[in-house]
């Protein structure tokens, strides 16, 4: 009972607070930058504390996951919306990590956005990613996980598109715009596909079908593949990793929380949602274990030839999320979940701390002038000196991902290219006939 | 032409872009330069032409700005009419002024307070005077007018932008960025590029050979090209280049400066480490700005014959192209009218001239406002401040000379910042005297701490460092273990962020380090001064800095100073406070610095006379010295006598934590204790009133807290990971004064001054103005002008907001993930500045000044071009003057009432007034 009044506050002070906000904005009424500051921060010392109790109390409970359904909100036909919600381990872990990283942001940014004519803005997308993330944390349906998703997916793109007056950042939100898009259509096609063969998108039901249903079990796999694909662009997984180096255009603070700690972590968390019916399938674990070794071992290469900081650390985090792929795929959850709050941690440190570099560096005994700084490289030396050189080349050009998904998007865009070229030669002709009657 | 001489001919091309790059110094050596240094030959607002015009950046305010400090009364008519004077002496518009029958000044009244506009859309606009709308229309009937007739245009980029809608830049940036920031890189990446031996144009053909075939259509082509140049030098490509596309050789330089400042940012890094590689972080590659030229040029081509083919264009007309707007009938029409309006004309003054005629006084007009609208509300801009100050200045009554004996003699920084802290520390305790000298003073060397073994030059960039002076531990110390640590320390940051960032060993350190994290980063984040004190009491912990002291003397290696040369550098840097005989006991050698956590900028808030540094050593080293009895037996030689009652401490101040420490107190003789504690109390007064003062321009803390708060609020900003503003520097500076602290002592100045001290009366030759003057002004103008450039456009002369600022190859910062390496300052460090050129205030007798600025050519040049403005205030012949139209010219100023205050205090807790200037006392 009382962990239903925890879960659900962290559901709501998101919601009002951002409900708020929006009629703020539209009642034009300028909201002083003090009152905003302060409001954030007791917001954010209420959500961590609840936060808090509330994965003390699950597992006091033995981790138990627990769930709840509401009355249904919305019926078209046959087809009813509940707001199913689940609290388990992983779902309280997950708020926990979030309440206490935006709590960090949003004291970092109070500073840090000081003065600034978006300090609303960045406040209100702030608020929209905390109620996104809280709402994928604790949905039971793809429904409603979808739209927490969606949430986060939006101020994810509109932050990087904060400064909106300048081309680069807004054709960068646009490539993760489209990332996402592509990726998103998973999620939808796994709602689909449950409702359509089990009437019902609670994804804590599938485990119970696979054991009763055997006849079904093969149209449940495509669920899998689904679930996998929606995953690749949040937690930019190959071939989905150049958007996010790209996507650094925001102000630093949302750099920090977007893609060093909570949205990139998106992708495993669903992996974590669905593992119990992965487990029935060894095939998509190959495929997690696959992508996400793939993906780390090229995040990793691109990523140690970059020179700035924030790209640097991009790939080190793809390449971070792709060990932690690896470790679902052969089955070590609970460390996987470690791992994510472990990363999550370190990432944000390093991303706001990454202003510092040039006096850490500067103020470093070791690092001296006219001595180049000695870096231990590792694979790198199994190669031949003529090879690593190509090899760095390639590496420094990503290893030209963005030629290889052009090829394959080509195909797809062939058949368009084909109609368009139909269409002209259909209005050349019109125009020639058009001319003809007309000199008649 | 043969190619010896076309060859001669690149090399003077090269040279004369070198010139106009940019000057870029890498972030951990960052110093304060006018931006435009290379242009101070030219007279100021004609190098803002030329200079906006390559910077593609504006070189004044908008005209808003200006109007709307006309609207706050912050510019006068009598300001604007002050300003028209000046200017109609040097900018003769007067033909047109007589074509359109009215006086040059109305005409440049009539200027300022118009606009032209052409009407582009061709929607009749609102039109109060109807029968002057059809007179002007009949008139401009079947008109038209060119503009930008007969001016080619070489450069292909702008075609395709403008017809084509093709982004140039964000097809090509990106590649050639990546190229020259991995190669430029200083240790920021894990595998470092492993070209830097054998220079970029190498890099880049080996890439362009091998990652062309997977490239867009246009990385295609530009591989065929250079498989074409095969074995040819980059310059001989470059030359071949441009000759194909047919641009004429004296064109050259304009297309490839053209070319550079896309990107000048890098441009400018490129070029300093060729000239300069002692200045890269780490150590520079080898680079050379003739391989970037030629990779840009190769590029820019191969794009456009992309583009050539994509659109089925002959890129022979593009090369050359005329291109230019037509302005219609319609849009003369509104010209004419607004033309009659603005400068009050009859409407029958058209009828004087044919329509032809009138198109070029359209043209004329225009031409002539582009010109001159500006410059006229920012001179007047200028003006206004100009005379506050001169008149604060000669209204000022100076205090009586106190006959108590003074305490002591504080010697302070020139640097704008300290002006407040004086005046503040003079209120507090009256019976101490406080100076202003360069701050390293004078001591020119290169300095390595005891922990740090880097050579830092601790005086200004134009000086070159002569010695080097090294700290050590004082005898009887055992450093083995604080060196030791020190280097595992410095190991293990360094091996943890290049682990932090790989594969598997970043897999156990993320493990290992990533929950620890929260905890410095809960810290930090909230707890910001609390942090920093559990850091260094923890750092003092595990490792107590050892006792110091610093090695000046000359030993065998000839590093340090000889005695001699100690006696003068002591008596230069006394005479220029004009003390020969009039020692107090105790004599305080004040530098200073900042700190400020988490910011690239950081050297630029630390001491321009160090270089960028905190100025502690260099105290500590002029205290040594003088305290040396051969040093003073030295001086005596020198015609300075210091008593042995004397003596010197050194001291430092942090601007932006306004805290106050000494050095070496341990060597103050025992009966000097309580005197010395007495100024320390003086000097914490002083240094919570400095931040009182000072916390009024951050808008995030109220005005109505104390002082005591404020001191604790701009110490939590010093180490606030998240605050872009940890001061505001060197914002508002606007004017230097040379003369004794008598001229100012007692008046608010607003921190708006640096405040050089000179005494005429002990300098009969004039020496030692020069050298205050030399050692001084320059400093001065440098960061004046570098504060100017970045607030009046900050996206191209400076460096944009700070908030997405990305960190690059360890030498500068982008935006965002990738864009041009930034110059100048950022907008947060410069947003309250107002760009006005520096006044220079001079206390001398007149023909003293002059010889002076006459004698030294750079001062000349800023001086002759309007850089700088001077004032001289003669104190034999009582008179004023003003350095006007290449001489000085007397100089009235009314007396005039500024406001009085019983001490700053009141004058901040007051805000009755926005002046700048007030009477204290």
């Amino acid at each position: 009972m009382i962990i239903e009044i925890f879960y659900l506050s962290l559901l709501f002070i998101p919601l009002c607070w951002m409900v708020i906000l929006a009629l703020c904005f539209f009642a034009q009424l300028d909201l002083p930058e003090r009152f905003l500051t302060e409001s954030v921060k007791w917001i954010s010392v209420a959500m961590s504390l609840i936060s808090l109790t509330l994965s003390a109390l699950v597992i006091l409970n033995g981790s138990k996951a627990l769930y709840f359904d509401y009355p249904a909100w919305l019926i078209v036909g046959n087809y009813t919306f509940k707001l199913r919600y689940v609290v388990d381990l992983l779902g309280s872990t997950y708020a926990l990590l979030t309440s206490l990283l935006v709590g960090i942001i949003y004291r970092f940014s109070s500073n840090y956005l000081h003065k600034e004519e978006g300090y609303f803005r960045f406040i209100f997308l702030l608020t929209t990613l905390t109620f996104g993330l809280m709402t994928v944390s604790f949905s039971r349906s793809l429904d409603l996980l979808f739209a927490g998703w969606e949430l986060v997916g939006t101020t994810s793109i509109l932050l990087i598109g904060y400064f909106y007056n300048q081309v680069q950042p807004i054709r960068h939100s646009l490539k993760a715009l489209v990332s996402y898009r592509l990726c998103d259509m998973g999620i939808l096609a796994a709602a689909a596909w449950s409702h359509h063969y089990m009437h019902s998108t609670d994804f804590t039901i599938i485990p119970e079908l696979i054991e009763h249903a055997h006849a079904g079990a093969l149209s449940l796999l495509f669920i899998g593949f689904f679930i996998i694909w929606a995953s690749l662009a949040k937690s930019g997984q190959l071939p989905f990793c150049s958007w996010l180096p790209a996507a650094m255009e925001g102000p630093t603070p949302s750099s920090a929380i977007f893609y060093g700690a909570l949205s990139i972590h998106l992708g495993p968390f669903l992996l974590l949602r669905f593992y119990d019916y992965f487990s029935h399938f060894p095939i998509l674990l190959w495929v997690v274990g696959f992508v996400g070794g793939a993906s780390a071992i090229y995040a990793s290469a691109v990523g140690r030839t970059r020179s700035d900081a924030k790209t640097l650390l991009a790939y080190a985090t793809i390449s971070q999320v792709g060990i932690i792929w690896v470790e679902i795929a052969l089955g070590f959850t609970q460390f996987a979940l470690f791992h994510i709050v472990a990363h999550a941690s370190l990432r944000t440190w390093q991303f706001l701390r990454s202003s510092s570099l040039i006096q850490d560096f500067f103020e470093n005994p070791t690092v001296l002038q006219d001595k180049k700084i000695h870096r231990n490289l590792s694979f790198e030396k199994l190669a031949s000196r003529m090879v690593r050189r190509k090899i760095f080349i390639h590496a420094l050009h990503g290893f030209h991902l963005d030629y290889f998904t052009n090829k394959i998007l080509d195909l797809f865009l062939a058949p368009f290219k084909f109609y368009i070229e139909i269409e002209k030669k259909w209005m050349s002709w019109n125009n020639k006939f058009v001319k003809l009657i007309i000199k008649k | 032409m043969s190619p010896n001489m076309a060859s001669t001919h690149f090399d003077t091309i090269l040279k004369n872009i070198r010139i106009k790059l940019p000057i870029q110094n890498p972030l951990h050596s960052f110093v304060h330069n006018n931006v435009l240094m290379m242009f101070e030959g030219k007279e100021f607002h004609e190098a803002l032409a030329e200079a906006g015009h390559l910077y593609r950046a504006r070189s004044y305010w908008q005209l808003e700005k200006y109007k709307a400090k006309f609207d706050e009364k912050k510019i006068s008519f009598e300001d604007i009419k002050e300003a028209i004077d000046q200017y109609s002496l040097h900018y003769n518009n007067s033909v047109l002024s007589e074509k359109l029958g009215i006086k040059l000044k109305d005409y440049y009244q009539g200027l300022m307070f118009s606009e032209l506009m052409f009407n582009e859309d061709e929607i009749q606009p609102d039109i109060p005077d109807g029968s002057l709308w059809e007179k002007s229309a009949k008139k401009m009937a079947g008109q038209e007018l060119r503009f930008n007739e007969n001016v080619r245009k070489f450069r292909a980029k702008e075609y395709w932008e403008k017809y084509y809608n093709e982004s140039v830049s964000s097809t090509t940036q990106p590649f050639i960025i990546r190229l020259i920031s991995s190669y430029l890189d200083q240790g920021q990446s894990f595998w470092a590029n492993p070209f830097t031996e054998k220079g970029f144009w190498n890099f880049f053909s080996q890439d362009v050979e091998l990652t062309s075939k997977f490239g867009t259509k246009w990385q295609k082509i530009l591989g065929q090209k250079l498989a074409a140049y095969k074995d040819q030098t980059p310059q001989a490509i470059i030359e071949a280049e441009l000759t194909k596309m047919k641009i004429p050789i004296q064109n050259w330089e304009d297309y490839i400066l053209d070319i550079l400042f896309d990107l000048k940012g890098w441009a400018g890094m490129v070029n300093k480490l060729e000239t300069e590689p002692w200045q890269a972080t780490v150590k520079a590659p080898s680079i050379k700005l003739v391989d970037y030229i030629a990779s840009l040029i190769l590029i820019e081509s191969s794009l456009d014959q992309y583009h050539a083919k994509v659109h089925s264009t002959d890129l022979a007309i593009i090369y050359g192209r005329e291109d230019f707007t037509t302005i219609r009938s319609f849009q003369l029409t509104l010209a004419i009218y607004q033309i009659t309006k603005y400068f009050h004309l009859k409407p029958e003054w058209m009828d004087r001239f044919s329509s032809e005629e009138l198109v070029q006084i359209v043209a004329e007009v225009d031409a002539s406002e582009k010109e001159h609208l500006i410059r006229l509300w920012h001179e007047a801009y200028e003006n206004h401040f100009y005379r506050e100050a001169l008149s604060a200045l000669v209204s000022h009554d100076p205090p009586k000379i106190e006959t108590d004996p003074v305490q002591a003699q504080v010697l302070f920084c020139i640097d704008d910042r300290e002006e407040s802290i004086r005046r503040h520390l003079e209120e507090v305790n009256p019976d101490i005297k406080t100076f202003g000298v360069v701050g390293f003073f004078g001591i020119d060397m290169k300095f390595s701490s005891l922990k740090h073994k880097r050579l830092i030059a601790q005086c200004p960039p134009v000086v070159i460092p002569s010695r080097i002076v090294t700290e050590v531990p004082k005898s009887g110390q055992d450093t083995k273990r604080f060196m030791w640590l020190h280097q595992f320390i410095g190991g293990s940051d360094l091996s943890l962020y290049y682990l932090s960032r790989t594969l598997f060993r970043g897999f156990f350190s993320t493990l290992i380090l990533g929950i620890i994290s929260i905890v410095p980063m809960f810290l930090q984040v909230f707890f910001p001064k609390q942090s920093k004190k559990l850091r260094m009491s923890f750092n003092s912990f595990i490792s107590p800095t050892p006792a110091t002291d610093i090695m000046i003397e000359q030993g065998l290696d000839g590093h340090g100073y000889s005695k001699p040369e100690m006696a003068k550098i002591v008596q230069a840097i006394l005479s220029m406070c004009g003390m020969k005989d009039d020692f107090c006991n105790l004599l305080i050698m004040m530098g200073h610095g900042s700190s400020s956590n988490n910011n690239p900028f950081k050297q630029a808030y630390g001491c321009g006379a160090c270089g960028g540094n905190a100025g502690i050593p260099n105290s500590r080293a002029f205290a040594k010295m003088a305290n040396d009895p051969e040093v003073r037996r030295e001086l005596v030689k020198l015609g300075t006598v210091i008593p042995d009652a004397s003596y010197f401490v050194s001291g430092f101040h942090d601007t932006c934590t306004d805290e106050i420490n000494f050095f070496d107190t341990e060597l103050i003789p025992k009966n000097y204790l309580t005197a010395f504690n007495k100024i320390k109390v003086s000097l914490d007064q002083a240094c919570e009133l400095n931040a009182f003062e000072r916390c009024q321009r951050f808008s995030s803390k109220d005005a109505k807290i104390s002082p005591k708060q404020a001191l604790k609020h701009v110490r939590e900003r010093a180490e606030d990971l998240a605050q872009p503003r940890p001061e505001y520097g060197h914002s508002t500076n606007a004017l230097s004064i040379v003369g004794r602290r008598n001229l100012t002592k007692g008046l608010f100045m607003n921190r708006r001054s640096f405040l050089l001290s000179y005494d005429w009366e002990i300098d009969p030759q004039g020496e030692i103005l020069k050298q205050v003057v030399l050692g001084g002004v320059p400093v001065c103008v440098n960061i004046n002008m570098d504060y100017y450039f970045s607030s009046v456009d900050n996206d191209n002369f400076g460096c944009g907001s700070k908030l997405p600022l990305n960190l690059t190859a360890l030498l500068g910062v982008m935006t965002g993930s990738q864009s041009d390496l930034r110059i100048g300052l950022a907008r947060q460090m410069v947003e309250i500045h107002e760009p006005i050129r520096n006044l220079v205030v001079i206390e001398a007798p007149l023909e003293r000044v002059s010889v002076v600025f006459n004698s030294h050519p750079r001062l000349k040049n800023i001086l002759y071009n309007h850089w700088m403005k001077l004032a001289v205030y003669d104190p034999q012949a009582q008179g004023w003057y003003f350095f006007r139209e290449d001489q000085f010219q007397p100089l009235v100023v009314e007396k005039t009432h500024i406001k009085h205050f019983t001490t700053s205090l009141d004058r901040i807790n007051k805000e009755v007034t926005e002046d700048d200037f007030a009477e204290i006392g």
